[in-house]
């Protein structure tokens, strides 16, 4: 009967430690996950966004603004936030001269 | 830069590539787990257990990307097209693929959690989806984006494929090697039959 026990107890303890290392785990991946996306959100390249947005803001052509979405860095992405194609309404270096249309 | 403005679209991109990273562990955890039985210093269960809980961390982290992707008002992206296939207006492909993996993921979610009542049977053909599920994600992730086309997040990209490719290929190779003891199955499920007959006479 006390070897009866003594296995019950054994399995109950790696039981135990099974599920604390679960949760350890676990606890370990959360964290990570919500540093990496934390740490990515502030370090991925690409201020197109911004610039695009303001652009769309200046150009105020009434159109639905449906037609330039290229977020991330993709290459048109970049040709519109150059200063050449698109000067920014809050720049104010006067370096945008080059004639865009 | 990140700024009020740009928030969701930054945080889009940023759950989009920790939930490809995610259902990468998944799928090779699930894959050691169903060959192996237990990972190095888990038990079983626990191993089970990590496979299920990283799994409900990237839905967890698919969701965010995806409303924080329609929250964004520099792309308009409806719910519908979230989930419905090839219907948005931007990007229909590359959103489609997303979609695709979203249908394949919600339809592994609900049959795991209702294994007990659907049987392993079919439990177990529509959790082969998970293979179908992955690759159209992390097409959809690069096709969508350049964040995974170039630079740091490049080496991830391969790393994850290299990884899930590797466990893939170790469970044909396991599952080529189990076959000439699953061809001897049948002969030794017949040998009590024999071994009683032979009692009996």
């Amino acid at each position: 009967m006390d070897k009866h026990n003594q296995d019950l107890a054994g399995s109950v303890a790696a039981r135990d430690r099974g599920l604390a290392r679960l949760r350890a785990a676990a606890v370990s991946a959360t964290a990570a996950s919500m540093i990496a996306a934390g740490a990515l959100a502030f370090s991925l390249p690409g201020g197109t966004h911004a610039a695009v947005t303001s652009t769309r803001a200046t150009q105020s052509s009434g159109s639905s603004g449906q037609t330039s979405k290229t977020p991330g860095t993709s290459g048109a992405a970049k040709k519109l936030s150059t200063p050449t194609s698109a000067p920014t309404a809050s720049s104010g270096t006067g370096q945008a001269t080059s004639g865009g249309s | 830069m990140l700024s009020p403005s740009t928030a969701f679209w930054y945080a889009s991109r940023a759950t989009g590539v920790v939930a490809i990273v995610l259902l990468t562990a998944v799928v090779v955890l699930g894959i050691v787990v169903s060959r192996q039985g237990r990972l190095p210093g888990l038990p079983r269960f626990a191993g089970l257990g990590l496979h299920r809980y990283l799994s409900l961390l990237a839905v967890g982290f698919v969701a965010v990307h995806v409303l924080t992707a329609i929250a964004d008002s520099y792309v308009s992206i409806s719910l519908a097209a979230a989930v419905i296939p090839f219907v948005s207006a931007y990007k229909p492909f590359w959103l489609g693929l997303g979609a695709v993996s979203i249908d394949l993921i919600a339809a592994i979610i609900v049959t795991s959690l209702l294994r007990h009542r659907i049987g392993r049977r079919s439990w177990r053909a529509v959790h082969w989806l998970a293979y179908l599920s992955w690759p159209v994600a992390l097409a959809h992730g690069i096709g969508a984006s350049t964040d995974l086309r170039g630079g740091p997040l490049l080496g991830l990209t391969i790393t994850c494929a290299l990884a899930v490719l590797g466990a893939a290929g170790w469970r044909l190779a396991s599952a080529i090697r189990a076959l000439p003891r699953a061809r001897l199955v049948p002969g030794l499920m017949a040998a009590p039959d024999d071994l009683l007959r032979a009692g009996h006479r």
